[in-house]
């Protein structure tokens, strides 16, 4: 009786564990990083959800670029499995997935992922490196000529250009039609205070934050690229390179004063409050100029594609969705991503301000086609076919796995063009030779 | 009378410095150590993303920064960042330490505003001024072009400007710490000697310079030597209101090391470029208590 009763104890006791041992392996907890902007935000409401429908947790912790980029660094040199899912700029995939540091998500991949409905451009570029696919993508958004339509449409406006120009008044298609348009709309004063309150254009200006950015477009329209891919050696010294440099340094003078401090928000600002007649700046960027709470211009900016010299090539902004490779569940990482970038998803997060869809079959979805500027008739995502047309011929910035540095050695000598310190082609020489010194420094150019 | 073995002397002897020991190896964990793999770090050439690709360089970092026109600028920018600003500070915390030592009516109610902008953290500070100085929508520019009918510089992003609007800011927030230094200085220096020099006929500017200011010696060189080490490694401001730019024309040497460490992940030569740092402080700092000592010993 004695040894029944201590046997059943035992039987209990193991049964009681392998329960709590069930359930405790079945709560899985993922923790992710994600970018500090509306498509984070968007992530981390729809992880509640998932917590519900799966029971899987996943904490979603926000911050800035800077700080996700060094978490990544300091993450990854640890071999730390901290945080299973990582929200990037593409432009550091090569970085990171190059090194190891993140999960190959081929082998999870099902017909279930419908992969063929991504933008082929976003999977491709922000996702794929060396052959393999490390995640997918959350958000595109690439440059779009932005117009005020009632400046355009204005018949005084039209009747005097025509006169100065010689052809009607529209929606630039050329770069030398944005540079007249720009001229003819920059420094005007259009509320008769006797000071200029209407300038031609804007795009991030400053150095360190985007100088390099809206110089990409100009060179990408104009046909040069930033790098020989055959050679690896820099290509900021051809005749195409510098042309677009000359054309983009002139086009400057029309912009609004103080456009050498111009970030993301200064852009996006001025055309809010109807200071410029033109932008190259981000799609997504465009929530803000329809905001009935903060924009004097609702409804007015309508968007074409950037023009063109030789071809319209807008540089790409995108940020993709990654799993660490030391992730203790790379398998639950990739079923919330695919869980959250599915069709139903990629359409959510884009009417709750997330970011422009990454799945083809968004851009025809009726939610988004009908839905309206709050309080307005006004179409909330106007923009999106545009945006459609734009990925097809976007272009990245140089994927490689010193792009960040790349970057900061460019963006100084620009500053140094900019501000007139400095020649387009002193400054291209100069930093060709940086750039090519980095490379060499990095391994590239070895016999 | 008890007598106490020599084994048990010698324990008792032995117990301060049980005492000493935890804190002891508490800063070796959180000081020595990471000095020493620093210095460890700075002998190889070390990319903190590919880990397995490090190699022993030995004093090639060191001696790569001798070609490096990027860490010449910022050392040049940083001396003319760190030398500007705290005699800047010096000079007004002084004077405001004087005038606040006064009874003067209200003087309580000053000396609390004054002290408002040092407990703001840095980074605030920069993107406070940030925006006050925004050339287009920023609260400044505007009362200079309409009241003053001027028009302002573009204060962060014209090549002239940049370096001493930086400055400027330095001095908002840190001349309080000086003020609070040296005022706490003065109100404990002895006031016998500057009574006699009184009635002696002594003016204010003479017992000024005569008396307080010598007596204040050790004080001041406190005040100076914290306020220099802490503007010589400079970052949140640059971080915040220019990036470095226009140009390098703000690129102090903690932001290249910055650069070279989070940015290019290249962890080597930042810790050859921190070391640098270091010791460069380390000169100046010795330097200017030997000037300043100097004075004190003459007395």
């Amino acid at each position: 009786m004695k040894m029944k009763s201590l046997l059943g104890f035992s039987v209990l006791i193991l049964v009681i564990t392998v329960f709590t041992f069930s359930v405790w392996a079945e709560k899985v907890v993922l923790n992710g990083i994600f970018l500090g902007a509306s498509w984070g935000v968007a992530a981390q409401k729809l992880a509640e959800e998932y917590e519900k429908l799966t029971g899987v947790k996943v904490n979603i912790e926000l911050i800035g670029r800077d700080a996700i980029y060094e978490k990544l660094a300091l993450e990854f040199a640890s071999r730390a499995s901290r945080y299973d899912i990582f929200n990037i700029d593409y432009n550091w995939l090569p970085q990171f997935a190059g090194a190891g540091h993140l999960k190959s998500i081929d082998e999870y991949i099902t017909p279930q992922t419908e992969l063929e409905d991504f933008l082929p451009k976003a999977l491709e570029i922000t996702c794929k490196w060396g052959g393999k696919l490390y995640g997918l993508p959350q958000t595109v958004h690439p440059h779009l000529l932005w117009y005020r339509k009632d400046l355009f449409e204005n018949p005084e406006y039209k009747a005097e250009f025509k006169e100065k120009y010689g052809y009607e008044l529209m929606p630039p298609q050329t770069m030398q039609q944005w540079r007249d348009v720009a001229e003819f709309f920059n420094g005007r004063d259009t509320n008769g205070d006797g000071n200029p309150d209407l300038y031609g254009w804007a795009a991030q200006a400053a150095k360190g934050y985007g100088n390099v950015h809206t110089w990409l477009t100009f060179v990408y329209c104009f046909g040069g690229d930033v790098f020989d891919w055959e050679t690896m050696e820099p290509t900021l010294t051809t005749p195409e390179v510098i042309e677009a440099t000359k054309f983009w340094a002139d086009m400057l003078q029309f912009c609004p004063p103080g456009i050498h401090e111009y970030t993301f928000a200064e852009v996006a600002k001025d055309a809010a409050v109807g200071r410029i007649a033109t932008a190259l700046h981000w799609s997504w960027s465009s929530w803000e100029v329809d905001d009935p709470n903060t924009s004097t211009t609702l409804g007015l900016w309508e968007f074409a594609q950037v023009p063109k010299q030789v071809e319209s090539a807008p540089h790409l902004a995108a940020w993709s969705i990654v799993v660490s490779a030391y992730s203790k569940h790379p398998e639950e990482a990739f079923k919330f991503i695919e869980w959250l970038e599915n069709k139903d998803n990629d359409v959510r997060q884009t009417l709750m301000g997330g970011g422009d869809p990454v799945r083809i079959s968004s851009y025809s979805d009726p939610r988004i086609l009908e839905a309206k500027v709050e309080g307005t008739d006004i179409p909330r995502f106007r923009r999106l076919p545009e945006v459609l047309k734009a990925m097809e011929t976007t272009r990245p910035r140089p994927l490689i796995p010193q792009e960040e540095q790349w970057e900061i050695v460019v963006s100084q000598y620009l500053s140094a063009i900019q501000l007139g310190q400095m020649s387009v082609e002193e400054a291209l020489e100069v930093a060709n030779a940086q750039v090519r010194m980095m490379m060499e420094r990095s391994g590239y150019y070895k016999q | 009378m008890k007598l106490i073995k020599p084994s048990s002397k010698r324990k008792l002897k032995m117990l301060p410095y049980y005492f000493l020991l935890p804190p002891i190896i508490f800063l070796a964990v959180i000081v020595v150590y990471p000095l020493i793999f620093s210095l460890k770090l700075a002998l190889f050439d070390w990319n903190l993303i590919n880990l397995r690709e490090r190699e022993f360089v030995g004093l090639g970092n060191f001696l790569r920064l001798i070609t490096d026109g990027s860490f010449w600028n910022s050392v040049r920018v940083t001396f003319t960042y760190a030398a500007l600003a705290t005699s800047i500070e010096f000079f007004l915390g002084l004077l405001l330490a004087l005038i606040a030592s006064q009874e003067l009516k209200g003087i309580r109610f000053l000396r609390t505003l004054l002290l408002v902008p040092m407990m703001v953290a840095p980074l605030v500070v920069g993107l406070m001024w940030r925006y006050l100085l925004n050339a287009n929508y920023g609260v400044i520019n505007y009362f200079i072009k309409h009241f003053l009918r001027i028009i302002p510089p573009e204060w962060l992003s014209h090549p002239s400007w940049a370096l001493p609007t930086l400055i400027f800011v330095d001095v908002w927030q840190w001349t309080p710490f000086m003020f609070i230094i040296l005022l706490a200085g003065i109100q404990s220096l002895p006031k016998y000697p500057s009574e006699a020099a009184q009635i002696d006929g002594a003016k204010g500017y003479q017992i000024l310079w005569h008396i307080t200011l010598p007596l204040l010696r050790p004080v001041i060189l406190v005040a100076l030597l914290l306020r220099l080490i802490d503007s010589f490694r400079v970052y949140d401001l640059v971080y915040s209101m220019t990036r470095g730019g226009p140009i390098n024309k703000t690129e102090t040497l903690s932001w290249y090391i910055y650069q070279v460490g989070f940015k290019f992940f290249d962890f080597g030569y930042a810790a050859a470029l921190s070391w640098v740092m270091l010791g460069i402080t380390m000169v100046m700092c010795s330097q200017l208590f030997r000037v300043i000592s100097r004075g004190t010993k003459e007395q």
